[in-house]
């Protein structure tokens, strides 16, 4: 965990000396669960701020609504920064405007599983310094294994320390090792054609098609997304199987090379929802065939987001 | 009339019920629990805590129907309604409150929905109490509560090996025909549980004056304050058992006019076909919510259009807290009386 009267001091001093004009964050939240994203504008709001594995936001979701001329500043673990960077080269804010305040991420605790563990009604959750988490619920105190509780995405973490940022609070972490990502990867890919289209219809169609995944996705900033375009309809409406089916497809196909494997769109979901075995995928894809992971840089244009005159697929150019 | 259930009668009872109807009950899908129709073999959800993740409104008004069916080459014709009879068990007071609510909707004098209306009538509710109030419920603060009536055929009290059955409605009463009748200190127990249960929860926020504060703080930066960390995203509205919107799309290809689910909180539920969006943001959009809910409803029938089943806050991918926005409202200021 990073030192949070750190973290606070530095994001003081950078509203005080105005290098920057608001800091995203997070507070705590009214339920113990639950931090809330914030958006600090002054050094005393500042007192509010909090950090720990319970934040479970990407907060890079919310660059995409500030004007690029503001001056932002914002708290960034490994994915986050990437999401940033990835934001950067698709030009939706200036580098030079942002001040990303680094924080190696020990891994994001999914919430749900503490409530499997600790019951439905939790009171209150304090990460402990033995990597266990002190869960106080109705039924009681646990002692949990912080490892036991992380979100899928942030166990199989490649990359946990923020890469790029302007000052990194905090001990680097080592980077994660691919081949527990691979396995993931693997798990679904080995399995039969009948076994994989089974497993997506299990997933996609318990969709009730509320977007929290697009909505809590940094890289889903589209003015108008794919499913809200009337004319033509590129998929069905509502959570028919088609309907439900192509939303999943086509929203994860519009990740490649974008997706940083934050997981941020399987947290959100109110269903359940598994999702990041499709982009993982196509995150593997990507490292096997082109060797490029989304975000790792400002200036690498995604394989998908290049056209060249030699391009092998004759009909682009 | 208290009449006797007990419990390691009850999958016969159910049993007994699905000769003559389809019984729907809380049973575990992945992660929640789902009202799903009994079975031969099933293994009911009841001891959780908190409600099922997607409220029994859904079973009136699915997340997308098709209302009717037609050809390119002209004529259509009506879907008709599925109208077996039905029996749900195992809801939550506070979901079957919310019916009472949506039938001021769909079941106007002027304007009754046909195919919620079918359903409806061919649908008996039996509630189950809640002993164990969850924490994110607010009933008794918007006026319901762990054991409302409002709604129900039926509602059971759980005394442990057995269940206290409190009928309702005649409907109820015959339902539950062939039980004992409870003694009098069961019922004593029960009564004393409920109220229990219902003093065991804090008040949420104050209800008095809260739609006038909203009424004169339309144009409030409260607005912009308390959404600013909202996604937009529809997960609030889409499991509340009191929000009803719904969107009517031809789906051509197919030949089916459709209703899906629809909510306040996108940013297409407004959207103009000149281009213009009345709710251009999610401050407007989150105005709306709270004030259809906490305001509008209250102009139309005199009741908070919210039971407090505590789902939009348990389940908020942000962790925004309507109790929490309701209890900023009452600190805003009120309209100067002009004398």
């Amino acid at each position: 965990m990073p030192d949070l009267d750190a973290l606070k001091a530095e994001a003081k001093r950078l509203l005080d000396e105005g290098v920057i004009e608001m800091v995203i964050g997070f507070k705590a939240g009214d339920t113990p669960l639950h931090p809330q994203p914030a958006f600090f504008k002054t050094s005393e709001e500042i007192d509010q701020l909090v950090y720990n594995a319970l934040c479970q936001n990407n907060l890079a979701t919310y660059l995409t609504r500030f004007p690029k001329t503001q001056k932002i500043g914002m708290l960034v673990r490994g994915c986050e920064n990437r999401s940033v960077n990835a934001l950067v080269f698709e030009g939706q804010h200036p580098r030079e405007n942002l001040y990303l305040i680094g924080i190696p991420c020990e891994g994001i605790i999914d919430w749900r599983k503490i409530i499997e563990q600790a019951g439905e009604e939790v009171i209150s959750v304090i990460e402990q310094s033995d990597n266990t988490v002190l869960v106080e619920s109705k039924s009681g105190y646990f002692t949990l294994e912080k490892d036991t509780l992380l979100h899928e995405s942030c166990a199989r973490c490649i990359h946990p320390n923020p890469i790029s940022a302007d000052i990194v609070i905090g001990e680097l972490l080592p980077e994660g090792d691919p081949a527990l990502a691979r396995e993931q990867v693997a798990a679904f890919a080995n399995l039969s054609l009948q076994e994989r289209y089974a497993w997506f219809r299990q997933e996609a169609e318990r969709c009730i098609r509320c977007y929290a995944c697009r909505e809590a996705c940094p890289m889903c900033y589209c003015e108008e997304c794919f499913v809200d375009h009337v004319s033509p309809r590129w998929t069905e409406s509502g959570t028919t199987p088609a309907g439900m089916q192509g939303w999943h497809i086509v929203r994860a196909f519009h990740q490649t090379g974008r997706c940083t494997s934050c997981g941020a769109c399987e947290r959100a979901c109110p269903m359940d929802i598994k999702m990041t075995y499709l982009t993982e995928k196509l995150n593997e894809d990507m490292r096997q065939k082109y060797n490029f992971e989304a975000g790792m840089d400002t200036k690498t244009p995604p394989p998908f987001s290049t056209i060249t005159l030699d391009d092998k697929s004759r009909f682009i150019v | 009339m208290n009449l006797i259930l007990k419990k390691d009668q009850l999958n016969h009872q159910l049993n007994a019920w699905r000769q003559d109807y389809e019984v729907h009950a809380p049973q575990s899908l992945e992660n929640y629990t789902h009202f799903l129709p009994l079975q031969d073999e099933f293994e009911l959800a009841l001891d959780k805590a908190h409600n099922t993740r997607i409220p029994p409104k859904a079973l009136f008004l699915p997340t997308s129907e098709a209302l009717l069916k037609f050809t390119r080459v002209g004529g259509y014709e009506q879907v008709p309604t599925e109208t077996a009879p039905r029996l749900i068990f195992g809801i939550r007071p506070c979901d079957a409150h919310a019916m009472t609510m949506l039938d001021t909707v769909f079941e106007q004098e002027r304007y009754t929905d046909p195919h919620w209306q079918a359903r409806h009538d061919a649908t008996l509710l039996v509630g189950l109490g809640c002993h164990e109030p969850c924490q994110t419920g607010f009933c008794t603060t918007v006026g319901s509560g762990p054991f409302n009536h409002a709604g129900l055929d039926a509602i059971l009290t759980d005394l442990g090996e057995i269940f206290l059955v409190e009928t309702l409605t005649e409907k109820g009463e015959r339902l539950f025909s062939q039980l004992e009748t409870a003694t009098e200190e069961q019922s004593t127990q029960a009564s004393e549980l409920q109220q229990a249960a219902a003093a065991s929860m804090p008040i949420a926020f104050e209800k008095e004056g809260l739609k006038e504060k909203l009424d004169q703080n339309f144009d409030s930066p409260y607005w912009e304050e308390v959404s600013r960390s909202c996604l937009g995203c529809g997960v609030c509205t889409f499991l509340c058992p009191t929000c009803f919107c719904f969107d009517i799309v031809d789906e051509a290809q197919r030949g089916e006019r459709v209703r899906n689910w629809d909510t306040c909180m996108f940013r297409t539920y407004s959207l103009e076909a000149s281009g213009h969006n009345p709710r251009p943001s999610r401050v407007e959009r989150t105005r709306q919510r709270l004030s259809h809910k906490y305001t509008y409803w209250v102009d139309q029938i005199n009741q908070i259009g919210c039971t407090g089943c505590g789902r939009c806050v348990r389940y908020c991918p942000v962790g925004l807290d309507i109790r929490a926005m309701l209890r900023k409202a009452q600190q805003l200021p009120s309209e100067v009386a002009h004398v």
